[in-house]
């Protein structure tokens, strides 16, 4: 007698629902992906208690008469491989897996009415039963009702979350659904209230993409992103980026579709690792959703059941690609700074509440000093010379507390988005009045920004001088690993890094760029190994090369306290207009921030 | 304890141990200096675990006794009282130390001699006497190579050992980065076969450089396969050795090299010197081009400043462009004590050997800069 037996076809379902549906925002992440192959223009999602008691998917698509409603709910049954091709994927479906893997873990009813028919049909699914087609009421379109999800399966059910924690599963899966469709409305409620209502986009597809972007990850984002769009043989990419002084702690606001489809991907998460670095501090993340359109037959989304990861047949010139257009998209914005720190400032400007009223008591001027120093700043007139020495805060009644400059009065214009230098404050700060507001530039910021590409220029210029090694360094390595490394040795040269295969398991190293001075290869090499196996970029070597170009560009800029005139300034903020990535420091912070005019003038209530 | 001391007796004594003291640490004793009085004399210990120092100066000692308070504090005391003070210690009956000179008062905490660490290095097999500037010139010509990098903790010491040259003994130190080598021999002092090969950690050759400056006499080095210990006049300096295994150097040494260039070391400093100023680079390199008699230095920057200068040499072999790190050239240029230094080139790519025109015994290998 065999121990080995075939398991009952329910067992079998419920096993292959396992891997895709694991909680009730699969489900509902499926559902409402066939609601969009269905044409819908129009999608309302409801969970009561986080979807275990019961989603209603609901949408205005084609619908399916009583015959495809008993076709749908079997296993492998789809209107959605019509070449039987797998390697033709236009959908999001495709492997008619959604309806059968739910209706096995679940009590469900799919109602629905095609166009331009008479009435709906309704067709429920528990378990493994599945009842015939009945007559039902419903307008246009298919609803999905799921109740008791997972009552079949004990386990399953053991391991859910809190309902809150599961409607926010479901709700952000539903968000990365809605940030790739924006022309569809979506509305999401729980058992009481709606959560969210994305109204249908209008417009092209950037503008609706834009204002569902800032509606899906605030308008933060949708104020300091910028366009992404750029094509290579055929691959399209197109999206928003944010700019580098939009940052969070981790990647979790990097959005990536594959034809429409969310996926995490190594690959693309280490592209834009890539296209940000020296922007950004190692551990602070960019926001941005990007999309990416690929013919069918160079991806395959098949590799994963829920469908988050891919796998592109030329991944080197997807990366190529993604890379690139960030750069460019990065360079474009130039200095552009995030708005967000001046909305700070915004919220930190009060007007001043000092003992005896406005202007009166211990201080001569009270609040009007400060008043006066933006009005000077703003509507500056009079030649008054630059001031020396160390400025004496409220000291003087007439004089703001600034140091003023007019050597040499150059009008605010378009051409300048970084304005006139109008004072420096505390031998730190530039003032700059620009055609609609105004601008405070930290120098030392700023400045070693402008070296640090100015340094890089010249490295990418004259080639990295390499230091030969007296006795080559082996690295033994995971056989993977050498294979990687010495895969990209083209690269690295041009890095001053001269490495070769060394059997299967090693790689020797004979020269390394001399600016490292003494440097650990070893650990170099395996932290190269391990970017290259996450992120598939070795950013260890470049980031230690920026690295000491941050150090250098530290030692050689204009420091904080040094007083600077006039033309001094100006001719920093010209620089920074034409220098790309002068908006931010080799960290992510801002090296300016922005006050537009209005700002100025809500600040005393002349809006 | 109590005892009285000169000032300038006491002064030199603590700024020979205080100095092997850590500026931070995370055990408190180990910034204190261990002193003990008795028979007339003071012996002070200092000690950061792995290396330590004692130093024995003799002094009127009133009372025997022991104890340990804080290096830095003592020895800049010490320092700032007027020349010629007689200074007395004192352990006091709430547990400080006085230090009493002249009319300045100072008390000190103290912490419980028990607990400050001796080692114990036991008996040291090996044992050879050393002239003191023999010594020192193992060290100086060496020392700059020693790497600073922590990985290769092997590379972070002076490797001493013994070695055969045409048949004759001699001790050998050896110092590498991996981008250049130093190798330094002397005759072998009597007792010093035999010995085994051991790499001496970068804090203590600094150290014992140190202590060693203005010495003329024998040193008493004894050696275990992993401590050292050095011992002169009243001094005696142990320390633990680098535990590992120094890669074999000759490998790195080129035997072909066969075009030589001889040049003015002193010259050639001041060259690099000035040819370097216009490069901004961290690594500043230089190239040299040497044809029949001459040799032309330049350098250049990415921002467009260039420089050359010209420079007579011996040089009989073909023409030959070579890129240095001109700081690595001027390490070992600083070395040559002759007039003339020799470099033994190959090619742009290979290993290039120095040699000192009038030290035989000195002999550098430098990698070449790809610029």
């Amino acid at each position: 007698m065999s121990d080995i037996r075939r398991l009952p076809d329910d067992l079998v379902s419920r096993i292959a629902a396992g891997e895709v549906i694991e909680r009730p925002g699969a489900a509902v992440k499926e559902l409402v992906e066939n609601a969009i192959d269905a044409g819908a223009t129009t999608i309302d999602v409801r969970l009561d208690e986080g979807g275990r008691d019961g989603i209603w998917v609901t949408d205005d698509g084609r619908g399916m008469d009583p015959g495809e409603l008993t076709l749908a709910v079997e296993r492998h049954a789809t209107s959605k491989l019509p070449t039987g091709d797998l390697t033709h994927i236009e959908t999001l479906g495709f492997r008619g897996e959604a309806f059968p893997s739910i209706g096995s873990v679940s009590r469900m009813t799919i109602t629905s009415r095609t166009a331009g028919a008479d009435q709906a049909w309704a067709v429920t699914v528990d378990g493994a039963q599945v009842a015939a087609p009945i007559p039902a009421a419903l307008a246009a379109g298919t609803r999905v009702e799921v109740r008791d999800l997972f009552h079949a399966v004990p386990a399953r059910l053991k391991f859910l979350k809190q309902p809150r924690t599961e409607f926010g599963h479901a709700a952000d899966a539903i968000k990365r659904v809605a940030m790739a469709f924006p022309h569809i409305a979506f509305s999401v409620a729980d058992g009481e209230r709606t959560a969210f209502r994305y109204s249908a986009g209008t417009g092209d597809l950037f503008a609706a993409r834009l204002a569902r972007l800032g509606q899906v990850m605030g308008r933060e984002f949708a104020d300091n992103a910028l366009v992404v769009d750029a094509e290579r043989d055929g691959v399209r990419l197109t999206g928003y980026a944010g700019v580098p002084t939009l940052n969070r702690r981790n990647a979790q606001a990097q959005y990536l579709f594959v034809n429409g489809r969310p996926v995490r991907d190594r690959l693309l998460l280490g592209a834009v690792r890539g296209a940000y670095q020296d922007l950004l501090a190692r551990d602070r993340h960019p926001m941005l959703a990007l999309f990416l359109e690929i013919g069918p037959e160079w991806v395959d989304v098949n590799v994963h059941p829920t469908k988050a990861e891919v796998r592109f047949r030329d991944a080197a010139m997807v990366r190529g690609l993604i890379v690139g257009a960030l750069r460019h998209a990065l360079a474009e914005a130039g200095h552009r700074a995030s708005t967000t720190a001046s909305v700070a400032v915004l919220g930190a400007a009060r007007p001043g509440v000092y003992p005896g009223g406005f202007g009166g008591g211990g201080y001569p001027t009270g609040g009007g000093g400060a008043q006066r120093a933006l009005a000077a700043a703003t509507e500056f007139q009079s030649p008054q010379g630059f001031s020396e020495g160390p400025p004496t805060p409220f000291a003087n009644s007439n004089l703001a507390p600034a140091a003023r400059l007019a050597e040499e009065h150059i009008a605010p214009d378009e051409a300048h988005p970084l304005g006139a230098a109008r004072a420096q404050l505390h031998a730190t700060y530039i003032v700059a009045e620009t055609s609609d507001g105004m601008i405070i530039v930290d120098q030392h910021a700023a400045h070693e920004r402008l070296v640090h590409e100015r340094i890089k220029a010249q490295m990418a210029a004259t080639g990295i001088a390499r230091q030969l090694l007296l006795s080559p360094v082996v690295v033994d390595l995971p056989e993977s690993d050498a294979a990687l490394l010495a895969a990209r040795a083209g690269e690295f040269e041009e890095l001053g890094l001269v490495m070769e295969a060394f059997g299967p398991g090693a790689v020797v190293v004979r020269e390394v760029p001399a600016l490292l001075g003494d440097v650990d290869v070893n650990g170099l090499i395996r932290d190269m190994a391990d970017d290259l196996r996450e992120l598939d970029e070795a950013l260890a070597l470049k980031d230690r090369l920026a690295e000491v170009c941050a150090t250098l560009a530290c030692h050689s800029s204009v420091r904080a306290g040094r007083l600077l005139n006039g033309p001094e300034m100006n001719a920093l903020l010209r620089e920074m207009e034409v220098t790309p990535n002068a908006g931010q420091c080799s960290h992510g912070r801002p090296t300016y921030v922005e006050l537009k005019r209005a700002d100025i003038e809500r600040l005393f209530g002349r809006r | 304890m109590k005892f009285e001391i000169e000032r300038a007796s006491l002064l030199k004594s603590l700024s020979h141990v205080q100095s092997v003291v850590e500026r931070r640490n995370t055990i408190p004793i180990l910034s204190n200096v261990l002193i003990e009085a008795a028979g007339g004399k003071v012996a002070m210990t200092a000690t950061d675990l792995d290396m330590s120092i004692v130093e024995s100066v003799a002094a009127d000692v009133g009372q025997d006794g022991a104890t340990t308070t804080p290096a830095q504090t003592l020895y800049d005391i010490v320092r700032k009282l007027p020349d010629g003070s007689q200074i007395e210690l004192a352990e006091e009956a709430d547990g400080r130390l006085l230090v009493r000179a002249g009319r300045s008062q100072f008390h000190l905490p103290c912490l419980d001699r028990q607990d400050f660490p001796i080692t114990d290095e036991g008996d040291l097999p090996s044992r050879f006497d050393i002239d003191a500037p023999a010594l020192r010139r193992l060290i100086q010509k060496t020392r700059f190579a020693v790497s600073t990098e922590e990985t290769r903790y092997y590379l972070n010491g002076i490797y001493l050992h013994t070695a055969e040259v045409d048949g004759v003994a001699v001790l050998r130190a050896v110092a590498t980065d991996g981008h250049r080598l130093a190798q330094v021999d002397m005759p072998l002092p009597d007792g010093a076969a035999g010995i085994p090969g051991v790499i001496v950690p970068r804090k203590v050759v600094n150290e014992l450089f140190r202590l060693i400056e203005d010495l003329d006499g024998p040193i008493a080095v004894s050696l275990s396969d992993d401590k050292i210990r050095v011992e002169f006049g009243e001094t005696v300096l142990s320390s633990k050795l680098i535990d590992g295994t120094f890669p074999d150097y000759q490998r790195v040494i080129p035997e072909g090299n066969d075009k030589v260039l001889s040049v003015t070391a002193k010259d050639l400093i001041e060259a690099i010197d000035r040819v370097a100023t216009v490069s901004t680079e961290k690594s500043r390199a230089v190239k040299i081009a040497v044809e029949k008699a001459k040799a032309v230095l330049s350098a250049n920057s990415a921002e467009n400043a260039s420089a050359t200068e010209e420079l007579s040499v011996e040089y009989d072999a073909e023409s030959l462009e070579v890129g240095f790190n001109s700081k690595y050239l001027i390490d070992i240029l600083n070395e040559c004590e002759g007039e003339n230094a020799q470099f033994w080139l190959a090619d742009a790519v290979s290993p290039t050997i120095v040699r000192d025109g009038d030290d035989e015994g000195a002999l550098y290998v430098l990698m070449p800069m790809r610029v």
